[in-house]
């Protein structure tokens, strides 16, 4: 498989993590599943909360843009598209850093971890690396 | 680059089976039975927005507090910093507190538990049962028990309630529309995470320190100083 293939499936297993955590902020689900960490004090906490949407919301919708991307970027006519490998490299790269912000304020503020907000940045990492490998492997192909 | 020989069918099934079992996951944890999670009537009446009252109705500086007894932050909240802003700012008399519940929809034992602070309150002891509902919430919160109500009443009789009054008032649910209330006041007040306190007119979404509080406690006591000597010298 290709690192985009394997990028798409991570993102799709990043939706659903995301898309539970989202459940849970719509009352749906109940308590969380959840016996390692504070997954309940972070997110019911206000920081839980961004632009007046649940945090939870805007990882749904980053996930489905990651998984759009990455699966588009395995069609055929878009293999050799090197602004594929560009535009996964941002998208992750964003990922990334708001995983950061995120893991801060859980660790300095909110004094609690979440374990499946740990699972989403560590998903997110490991798409960050794979998409700067597929980026850095397209450079090294000559046009 | 990797995009020689990309092996599609294997991708394909990969993806079809994160798919299925997300999804089987999602709705499972979704149409799973509830247990004690309680159906609330959307129409069920409004009643009223009491706040429970800790300290002086005449404290210089009023505090309001929003909590879902089932937050594991607002216990931490009762657990860790209440004490020194009862023992140190409200049997001072700086500072008073209201406290009003706000249900959060998450949570399945949080009406009950509600419900005992306010049948509680009707026999005065508001914050007895408040205290014992936040010490304990690990063992009657949704995660520990489906049937808490044989919880609420244990703790009736352990802070000294006359049981039979409190178990009527309990089993009735009549407060139910007071507590939904209460719920809508947090919404009128635009919060949206638990605890979120009132101090001076400000609202504060975090679990604050007690030196925190102390501080903005200090800073409005200081104003209020001000306020008055202006007072006196315009007269």
């Amino acid at each position: 498989m290709t690192r985009r293939m394997i990028i798409a499936a991570l993102a799709l297993v990043g939706l659903y993590v995301a898309m539970y955590l989202w459940l849970f902020k719509l009352g749906l689900v109940g308590s969380l599943a959840c016996k390692v960490g504070g997954c309940e004090q972070v997110n019911t906490s206000p920081y839980a909360v961004l632009l007046g949407r649940p945090v939870a919301f805007w990882g749904v919708a980053y996930y489905v843009a990651m998984f759009v991307a990455a699966l588009l970027g395995t069609a055929e006519r878009f293999v050799a598209d090197r602004r594929f490998a560009v535009v996964l490299v941002v998208l992750t790269g964003w990922g990334v850093l708001f995983s950061a912000w995120l893991t801060w304020l859980e660790l300095a503020v909110i004094h609690a971890v979440c374990m499946y907000c740990v699972i989403s940045a560590v998903i997110v990492v490991i798409m960050f690396v794979l998409a700067m490998l597929e980026l850095r492997a397209d450079r090294a192909t000559p046009a | 680059m990797s995009k020689k020989n990309p092996s599609k069918k294997q991708f394909t099934v990969l993806l079809i089976a994160i798919a299925v079992i997300g999804a089987g996951a999602l709705g499972w944890v979704i149409t799973r039975p509830k247990g004690g999670g309680e159906v609330i009537d959307p129409n069920m009446p409004l009643g009223t927005a009491q706040g429970f009252l800790m300290g002086s109705p005449d404290a210089p500086v009023k505090i309001v507090e929003f909590a879902d007894f089932e937050c594991p932050a607002c216990s931490e909240f009762a657990t860790l910093t209440e004490p020194d802003l009862r023992e140190r700012l409200i049997k001072t008399g700086m500072v008073s507190m209201q406290f009003f519940v706000f249900p959060l929809p998450m949570h399945k034992n949080t009406w009950p538990a509600s419900n005992a602070a306010y049948c509680a309150g009707e026999q005065g002891k508001f914050w007895e049962m408040h205290d014992r509902l936040f010490y304990t919430q690990d063992l009657w919160n949704g995660l520990a028990t489906s049937s808490p109500d044989k919880k609420m009443k244990g703790y009736a009789k352990d802070i000294s309630l006359d049981v039979s009054k409190f178990e009527a008032c309990f089993d009735s649910k009549k407060h139910y529309p007071d507590i939904k209330a209460s719920g809508a006041e947090a919404e009128r007040f635009g919060v949206s995470a638990t605890p979120t306190l009132i101090i001076g007119g400000k609202r504060y979404f975090e679990n604050l320190s007690y030196d925190f509080i102390k501080k903005l406690v200090d800073d409005e006591i200081a104003k209020l100083g001000k306020a008055d000597t202006a007072g006196k010298r315009a007269k």
